[in-house]
């Protein structure tokens, strides 16, 4: 597990660079994923062979940089093409393109799509028997897409045990914080209501992240509900709601790398 | 059309395991015989759009070549975001069966009326759109859609469409030449094509011969087909059941400027405008003039007879 802590650790490192690079936004965004992407890719997902491998949907796409952090950290994605990212005639956009290069599955980035296409991807592999899982991280902003419940309302009675959605419940979207703009809670009941096995943990928590994928659902598709803290690892940028979209500086980066070190 | 459609797809799934039809709680009836057969092929996502369409693109990126059926504003409207990001952004080979198309549904009101989907097609890249006229187009438009390897969109009104092509052996993304004639065209696509006949018929009893030109594959147009069959007309008549200024008429109208031919052209179609009118299919064609009287009309019209 405290390998895990270092690889996350790294990846933040990564992210503050990405962003200090880029000058893009949603720093706070990425930095509230990385301890769920770090348990997938390194320790719940089967990467090899990689054309039976597990499928990780980003589905908060605009916390792009988390997911471009992780791949190159676990080799799938090279220096140079990470490099390209968010810059003219680059290699990576600020959301996600399939097209543009290994390891990214699905394009997303309008909210309340990755979830459902992961749905029918499980559905997929499930019917042909083919022995590939399925993951999807949804944020607690995009949750209040009707989609979600769509795919919520119907996902149950597929009886799909090779699929799991993790919700980042980092509390703060782009303009305030999910539980005042509308009633979000209580989350959990909500899933279950729908027929979900819904498991409630700390997102920042490597053994409980592990846990909870392991953990035994009877048959029914899994939500993970990941309490978590937007740009967590960076005191300042934590629960800030103005780290959804502020641009690093050269002083925020040494500041953040610092405290990373 | 939609029958003939759908039987090509079932007599596919003899020799193929991949397909799998998804509808989103329409069609009562028109699957009972597939749902026998390949009870494992088919689901019914509910009244569900943006759901059954990103459910339909994951399906696709696990190996199934998706079928998805509904009506054109459920299919296309509705969740026009989740065809345009999940389907063809990402290059899906998903099939999106659309039926109603046009006012096939009057008088059911404007919320069930496709006049603007050749609009919204057209700002779908990678998506081919096919507007049969007839069983023998839907044939092989459902052809065309089990080897495709890009999206497409099929236009079918109901059923009870009247056979126009004799033979089915032609390409189906050139337009098709389906009754000789001279001086002045008809150019048409989907299923106000028995108007078409008909005006065609009465015309006909006038020593009036105009050549009909069928348009199945509307996106990508083949431009320089349709337009090298069209050489050495006078005068061209495009028609279609559809806004006039989104459809087909529209594109024609840029490749005419673009082109500037010999011919002179007319477009009919459908006013840009809600419909609020209450009329069966057929007088609401009337009402818009684009009925086989309406077509006579502008035929003569030209002519100046």
């Amino acid at each position: 597990m405290d390998d895990l802590k270092l690889i996350a650790k790294e990846i933040r490192k990564t992210i503050v660079n990405l962003a200090h690079n880029s000058k893009g936004p949603h720093i706070g965004s990425a930095l509230s994923c990385v301890d769920v992407l770090t348990t997938l890719y390194f320790n719940v997902m089967r990467l090899d062979p990689w054309d039976k491998r597990d499928i990780f949907i980003l589905s908060k796409a605009h916390a792009a940089m988390a997911l471009y952090s992780v791949l190159f950290a676990r080799g799938i994605l090279g220096e140079r093409v990470l490099e390209g990212y968010y810059k003219n005639d680059g290699t990576l956009p600020a959301h996600l393109d399939r097209f543009t290069a290994k390891g990214i599955e699905v394009s997303a980035g309008s909210l309340g799509h990755g979830f459902n296409i992961g749905l029918g991807m499980a559905f997929g592999f499930k019917k042909s028997g083919v022995d590939q899982k399925v993951y999807v991280l949804i944020g607690d902003g995009e949750s209040q897409e009707g989609s979600v419940w769509e795919g919520a309302l119907f996902g149950s009675k597929l009886g799909l045990n090779n699929f799991a959605v993790v919700m980042d419940y980092n509390n703060l979207q782009g303009y305030g914080r999910a539980r005042e703009i509308c009633s979000f809670e209580p989350i959990k009941l909500k899933w279950e209501a729908f027929g979900w096995h819904a498991i409630e943990i700390d997102g920042h928590d490597i053994c409980a992240i592990r846990e909870a994928f392991g953990e035994d659902s009877s048959g029914k598709p899994k939500i993970i509900i990941a309490h978590t803290t937007k740009g967590k690892g960076v005191s300042f940028m934590e629960d800030q709601l103005t780290w959804h979209y502020y641009v690093v500086t050269d002083e925020h980066k040494k500041k953040a790398l610092e405290e990373l070190r | 059309m939609r029958n003939t459609f759908i039987n090509t797809i079932i007599n596919a799934c003899k020799i193929r395991g991949d397909i799998f039809i998804i509808s989103g709680d329409a069609g009562l009836g028109v699957f009972d015989e597939f749902k026998i057969l390949y009870p494992d092929r088919f689901l019914n996502l509910g009244v569900a759009e943006q759901n059954m369409t990103s459910f339909s693109a994951g399906l696709s990126m696990a190996g199934f070549k998706v079928y998805l059926y509904n009506i054109v504003t459920f299919l296309l409207y509705r969740c026009y975001e989740q065809v345009r990001n999940d389907i063809c952004y990402q290059v899906l080979p998903v099939t999106l069966v659309g039926i109603g198309s046009g006012i096939t549904y009057a008088p059911q009101g404007m919320t069930h009326y496709s006049v603007e989907d050749i609009g919204l097609a057209q700002t779908l890249p990678n998506l081919t759109v096919i507007s049969p006229i007839d069983p023998v187009e839907a044939e092989l438009a459902a052809e065309y859609s089990l080897n495709a390897k890009e999206p497409v969109y099929i236009r079918l009104a109901k059923r009870g469409e009247p056979a126009i092509h004799s033979r089915k052996d032609f390409d189906i993304t050139v337009p098709q030449v389906v009754r000789e004639g001279s001086d002045i065209a008809i150019l048409f696509h989907g299923s106000i094509s028995n108007d078409v006949m008909d005006a065609y018929n009465k015309l006909s009893k006038e020593n009036i011969s105009p050549m009909l030109v069928s348009v199945p594959v509307i996106q990508p147009l083949n431009k320089e087909c349709l337009f090298a069959v069209l050489k050495g007309m006078k005068y061209v008549v495009f028609v279609e059941e559809h806004f006039e200024n989104t459809g087909l008429g529209s594109i024609l109208m840029r490749f005419y400027c673009e082109c500037k031919p010999s011919w002179k052209i007319k477009t009919m179609g459908i006013p840009y405008r809600f419909i609020h009118e209450i009329k069966d299919t057929v007088n609401m064609r009337r009402l818009f003039g684009i009925s086989s009287e309406g077509i006579v009309k502008v035929v003569k019209d030209m002519l100046e007879v």
